[in-house]
């Protein structure tokens, strides 16, 4: 907290972050704020860089396989089948059909406990603690079912190259459906508590609106562009893994209320209606998921020599359950590790969204606004800026100047 | 209309059981060591955690005999955790370090590497007996 | 004067410690029964006197930018107006301490001290985060005022309108429980008022949903962020304490009544019946107006406080008091 500034006519700024209770990552607001309303804000991200990019750049595929796990603790799944995908294509690796359907069911158990533990710190920075445990113990089913079947609660470690490394057996489907059909009655529920609550839609309904025109131009990703009410989705647009054979179509307010706010309430919406959706593509993989091999390497170290005979570069996108997940590697000849690893996080799409939904609300409403677009900071953090000791501001020409020369020395094989 | 559909719901629940499990005591006992002695002494009782399914993947364990010190496992350890002796055709597993993804496991061509299913490995001192496997 | 004074230190005394004992005590039922209702374990009934304990033994820090002496006053100042309502409350049919001496406007200025020192210390803070929480908590007050001067003066005008000498007065009220001496109208009437009473406690408490002034996860704890060790211990003790005064004053307004009359016992065994009856009253309306309050609902911006209080606080009271007046037409 830095020192503020109380005169009649000034404004108080004041600074939110990096450390703070509506906060689950380190990450700074400043404020200007007058009374109740916020008046100007302005972000600092930057106090969580990990140089994760850098580690894969000492470590062969497979091992980066598990850092790439590791990018998000909520999205594991979504960045290593990102990742997975990049170095297929640069490596021109074919994904078994049996595979491709495990993957997508995995991703969507993911995004239904994703999206249920979002609900439940949503409720939190409303102050609404009962709803918060209340979501986090309906999401504790789908964990254990996780665990059940990938031998993990999170960092599932259940993907490789070229396949997955674990089956859903025949035996294991009875309680899959069991959970399945547990979260279809529980899903009744929570539409009731979340979507039914007068206090809950007081408090949600036309905060931190973003119009779908300011959604567009800032590029924003996932629920947050879906609330507003335009209908992208990576699974809908640009089909991979099993997507393509099942049925998908992008969930937009509109579905439930015929309406669209852009609004907290409808980010709600957004993400209830994908639960139950993540339920349906569930059902119907495994109904139409074909016999096969989990991948075509089964031995480890064939693959390592395959990836480091290939040259090229590959990009792997994602429909994680914060928005698309977007990964470029490119692979040298005769060397094992990645020569460049680059990662884009959802966030990093949707945090400048912020400042537009911000401006002119209330202080209450900052924390279920910033929650709203479900940041995850770890995962955008991908640059530190240090010089000597200093850090400065870069202009959108000073970035756009470093960024071409780094793709030129790219281009030269990072010399 | 003025709706609030959490007042039935925590009502009922004021009668029924609380999800929490009490692991390891109802209460959060003020020395763990002195409620443990207790238990082996039979004056407490332990309530168990839950149950973790097939296939988990716990702390990772290390059966010396029959290795080569082939070093496949030190190849795919992401972490980095698995040390190879070449001359005592073993290695060393820092489990501290281990992320416990499986991979060496599945890897090992002896099958010398497994995954337990203990999942309690927290400690002062990752370097201590227990956490480095030869 | 003498016999006065010595009633006075006696009462303070006494009353003190009652107020520390059952505010541990109440706020430990409360938080276990809002744990119960959140499916969890929640803590053991000792646990604030614990909390107490630890926050007596921690560091007491004075922020560089606060101004001291309101800083380390106003802890005090909301223990000692809260001990000073016990004087005037009457607890368990016993006559009130300083009987005679203030009524029901004394209680309700009373009432308003400890908020008004939890804002004197917000302010003498020097965070911008506690002088938000002092803001919010002076508005909150504006709000919440409006409805409960309307059930006070509601309540007088009946009892004067019934005849009673002294309409303010406590006694007067305790000795009359308001639903004896109304018809139907009236009872709707000051049905209307206690829904009123039981929204208007969670503000005067500093509870949830109406806990902007505080609220965790926007201000961190809002007007006492900075506080910390034995000045926070003590604001502590004044809100366990003020919960028990303000439960205890919606009781002697409107469950006045007693039970040992009932039974053929002696004495001793009657105040026992008498204090058991009272413990089980308070603790009925903490249920319904303090935890059911905080965890069925999601916290209120500081607006829809206002606007509740206001607006539907308002109406009721008001509708509430025409109903009344109705009643006494009739």
């Amino acid at each position: 907290m830095k020192e503020s500034v109380v005169s009649a006519k000034k404004p108080i700024k004041t600074v939110i972050g990096p450390i703070h209770p509506a906060l689950k990552e380190p990450i700074k607001f400043i404020f200007e704020i007058d009374g109740e309303k916020v008046i100007k804000v302005d972000l600092a991200p930057g106090h969580n860089h990990r140089g994760l990019e850098w580690m894969a750049t000492r470590r062969n595929a497979v091992q980066t396989l598990y850092v790439s796990e590791r990018i998000c603790g909520i999205c594991s799944i979504s960045h290593s089948i990102a990742y997975c995908r990049a170095i297929e294509q640069a490596a021109d690796i074919e994904v078994p059909v049996r595979a491709d359907y495990l993957r997508t069911i995995f991703a969507e158990m993911e995004r239904i406990h994703s999206h249920l533990l979002w609900a439940g710190v949503a409720a939190l920075e409303l102050g609404f603690d009962t709803l918060f445990y209340k979501a986090w113990e309906v999401r504790e089913d789908l964990m254990d079912l996780l665990e059940y079947l990938t031998g993990n609660r999170v960092n599932y470690g259940v993907l490789q190259i070229g396949g997955v490394r674990r089956d859903i057996t025949p035996d294991q489907h009875a309680r899959i459906n069991k959970s399945l059909l547990n979260y279809t009655i529980l899903f009744d529920e929570l539409y009731d508590m979340f979507l039914e609550d007068t206090v809950l839609r007081m408090r949600c309904r036309d905060t931190g609106v973003l119009t779908p025109e300011d959604a567009l131009k800032l590029c924003t990703v996932g629920p947050v562009i879906r609330a507003s009410g335009i209908a992208t989705d990576v699974r809908q647009d640009f089909p991979y893994c099993a997507y393509g054979d099942l049925d998908i179509k992008a969930i937009t307010p509109e579905a439930l209320a015929g309406e669209v706010h852009g609004d907290v309430f409808d980010r709600i919406i957004v993400r209830l209606l994908e639960v139950k959706q993540s339920i349906e593509i569930i059902q119907q993989s495994m109904k139409k998921m074909p016999i096969g091999p989990l991948t075509n390497f089964p031995k480890l170290m064939v693959l390592l020599n395959h990836i480091k005979q290939a040259e090229g570069e590959g990009i792997g996108r994602h429909e994680a359950p914060r928005g698309e997940v977007f990964h470029y590697i490119r692979l040298a000849a005769n060397q094992e590790s990645p020569l460049v690893w680059k990662v884009k996080a959802s966030t990093y799409s949707n945090a400048m969204s912020w400042v537009k939904m911000l401006e002119g609300e209330q202080i209450a409403d900052i924390p279920i606004i910033v929650a709203s677009v479900d940041p995850c900071i770890s995962c955008t953090d991908r640059v530190a800026m240090v010089d000597k000791g200093r850090t400065s501001i870069f202009t959108q020409d000073d970035l756009r100047r470093l960024s071409r020369k780094k793709t030129e020395r790219i281009r030269q094989g990072l010399k | 209309m003025f709706r609030l559909p959490m007042v039935p719901r925590v009502l009922k629940q004021l009668f029924n059981k609380p999800a929490t499990n009490p692991f390891p005591a109802r209460h959060l006992p003020k020395s763990i060591t002195r409620f443990l002695e207790k238990v082996a002494a039979g004056k407490a009782e332990l309530v168990l955690p839950l149950e973790v399914p097939e296939g988990f993947r716990g702390k990772i364990g290390y059966n010396p005999e029959g290795c080569t010190a082939c070093s496949l496992c030190a190849r795919v350890c992401p972490a980095n955790a698995i040390e190879v002796n070449r001359e005592e055709k073993t290695v060393t597993v820092y489990a501290g370090h281990c992320i416990q993804c499986g991979q060496c496991t599945e890897v090992c061509p002896k099958n010398n590497l497994f995954m337990t299913k203990e999942f309690l490995t927290a400690t002062t001192d990752r370097y201590s007996e227990e956490m480095v496997l030869t | 004067m003498t016999e006065i004074f010595l009633k006075l230190i006696i009462g303070v005394v006494s009353m003190t410690a009652l107020g520390i004992v059952g505010g541990f005590i109440i706020q430990g039922v409360d938080r276990k029964l809002a744990a119960l209702m959140q499916a969890r374990i929640g803590p053991l009934l000792r646990q604030p006197w614990w909390d107490f304990l630890k926050l007596m033994r921690k560091e007491n820090v004075v922020p560089e930018h606060a101004v001291p002496w309101v800083y380390n006053a106003a802890p005090i100042m909301a223990f000692a107006s809260v001990i000073t309502i016990f004087l005037y409350l009457p607890f368990a049919g016993f006559n009130p301490l300083m009987e005679g001496y203030g009524d029901l406007i004394l209680i309700m200025y009373l009432l308003a001290m400890p908020a008004l020192a939890m804002v004197f210390g917000g302010f003498a803070s020097g965070s911008p985060y506690a002088t938000i929480g002092a803001q919010r908590e002076m508005v909150t007050m504006i709000g919440y005022e409006l409805p409960l001067g309307a059930i006070v003066i509601s309540f007088a005008w009946k009892m004067a309108q019934s005849g009673l000498a002294h309409p303010f007065s406590l006694k007067t009220i305790a000795a009359n429980p308001i639903w004896n001496l109304v018809g139907p109208f009236g009872i709707i009437g000051f049905i209307l008022l206690l829904l009123a009473m039981i929204v208007v406690t969670p503000a005067e408490l500093s509870k949830g949903p109406f806990d902007a002034p505080e609220a965790k996860s926007e201000l961190a704890e809002g007007l006492l962020v900075e506080y910390s060790g034995r000045n926070l211990a003590m604001f502590y003790l004044a809100l366990g304490a003020k919960m028990i005064a303000m439960l205890g004053l919606t009781v002697a307004l409107f469950f006045p009544y007693t039970i040992s009359q009932y039974f053929q016992v002696d004495t001793t065994v009657k105040i026992v019946i008498e204090v058991l009856f009272y413990i089980i009253k308070i603790f009925l309306v903490m249920f319904v107006s303090v935890t059911l309050m905080r965890v069925s609902m999601a916290r209120f911006r500081i607006t829809q406080i206002v606007e509740i209080y206001w607006k539907l606080g308002g109406t009721m009271t008001f509708l509430g008091l025409f109903l009344i007046m109705l009643d006494g037409k009739l």
